[in-house]
């Protein structure tokens, strides 16, 4: 079981490292905003799986925490897009303005 | 063998993601890239059996730090510095950060491999601290002096970020117009004390403690700050002057009440160990989540006004 619950971790940390090509090549700061929160809800999935694993139950809490503040992190980050966008700048889309 | 790729993984991936953070272009891309860093070294600290270390890195480290970095941004327009251009300019500061890595990896290999340290005295006396948690036992009794300072160092650093900026916002009412942040707000508090409470809990006999805590109380202000459905704190308010004063105050009391008994400073007694911790921890809680909601600035004013008639 140990095995298999450590397979699957690996696949989703190659899933990780294929989220990489995104956030290298962007090209919008929005794309790399999005990765990075899928990062983190890949993240949240590896540690309930490293979790299972006895005496390690604290795993879990550290996935609690990261799901939790999660959306806080989005929060500011659409207001920061937002507000730039208001204010005619294009740093939401840094390198490719949007039509 | 698949531990070995899990691993592996992560020690490609973090460099990579480290490398990135500081070859960026644009000051936003940095920190998205540093939110995935935070992540990935949290994972990093679970594989190195740092539960701990994880939560706190989960907690603080990148949930509290990327939503602050994320709203600073919007203060600043400054392009970061050409690390590239830097290094080759100045070729003496990469000989000589590589040989400080070289020095600390040798540090790090030549230490003994089977040395337990404090652990085994930590263990032997963590009968008399009051928690079960031998992490716990340490930062609040066996150490506590330490995080008393921490403590004082963190009201220090409060005290600095209002001073670089005094500006404060009231809360608006055209927020609560706003029906997909209200809906979060609402979904989302009673999770955040929930766990703000649990959290302060587990502390007794697991990793948890004031500091993630105060870092989850704190994410519900940001969350709160950001949608305006609250103003910034303001340091002429009496209640943020407890909130902030509370933690401290408290310790201070619990530490120097052993005095009038003859004992030593912070000496707690055995007995009564656990349930003082338990209440210095929840008053921690609430000074650090002040302390960290004060590093806020609250929204630009050119860019308030514009921002919200959208």
């Amino acid at each position: 079981m140990h095995e298999l619950r450590t397979g699957l971790a690996c696949f989703l940390l190659l899933n990780i490292l294929a989220g990489m090509v995104r956030v290298i090549r962007g090209p919008t700061l929005t794309d790399r905003f999005i990765v990075a929160q899928l990062f983190g809800t890949t993240g949240v999935g590896v540690l309930v799986l490293l979790a299972a694993d006895a005496g390690r139950d604290a795993l879990r809490d550290v996935a609690l925490v990261f799901a939790l503040l999660a959306p806080v992190t989005v929060v500011a980050f659409v207001r920061f897009a937002v507000g730039n966008e208001a204010n005619g700048a294009s740093a939401a889309s840094d390198e490719e303005p949007r039509p | 063998m698949t531990d070995v790729l899990l691993d592996g993984c992560l020690a490609l991936c973090l460099p990579l993601l480290a490398w990135l953070v500081l070859r960026t272009e644009s000051l936003s891309q940095a920190v998205v890239l540093f939110v995935a860093f935070g992540l990935l070294s949290a994972l990093g600290w679970a594989r190195l059996d740092a539960p701990d270390i994880a939560l706190v890195e989960a907690a603080v480290g990148t949930g509290l730090t990327g939503a602050l970095l994320m709203h600073t941004l919007s203060w600043t327009e400054e392009t970061p510095p050409d690390v590239r251009a830097r290094a080759r300019r100045r070729p003496w500061a990469l000989l000589a950060t590589a040989a400080l890595t070289l020095l600390l990896g040798w540090a790090v290999l030549a230490l003994p491999a089977d040395s337990p340290g404090l652990g085994p005295e930590v263990e032997a006396r963590r009968e008399d601290s009051g928690v079960k948690h031998p992490v716990t036992a340490v930062l609040l009794n066996f150490r506590g002096y330490d995080t008393l300072l921490e403590i004082a160092v963190l009201l220090v650093a409060a005290l600095g970020a209002r001073a670089v900026n005094p500006r404060s916002e009231r809360a608006s009412s055209d927020a609560a117009k706003d029906p997909l942040t209200g809906e979060l707000f609402r979904m989302m508090t009673p999770a955040l004390l929930l766990v703000a409470g649990y959290l302060v809990w587990v502390g007794d006999h697991g990793p948890g403690g004031a500091f993630q805590a105060g870092a989850i109380l704190a994410g519900g202000g940001v969350v709160a700050i950001l949608t305006s459905r609250m103003g910034t704190p303001r340091m002429s308010s009496l209640r943020v002057r407890w909130a902030l004063l509370t933690g401290p105050l408290l310790f201070i009391g619990v530490g120097v009440a052993p005095l009038l008994s003859g004992r030593r400073l912070l000496e707690l007694p055995e007995k009564l160990a656990g349930t003082l911790i338990f209440i210095v921890e929840m008053a921690l809680t609430v000074t650090i989540a002040m302390v960290l909601l004060m590093f806020f600035p609250g929204t630009r004013p050119s860019r308030a006004g514009r921002g919200g008639e959208r």
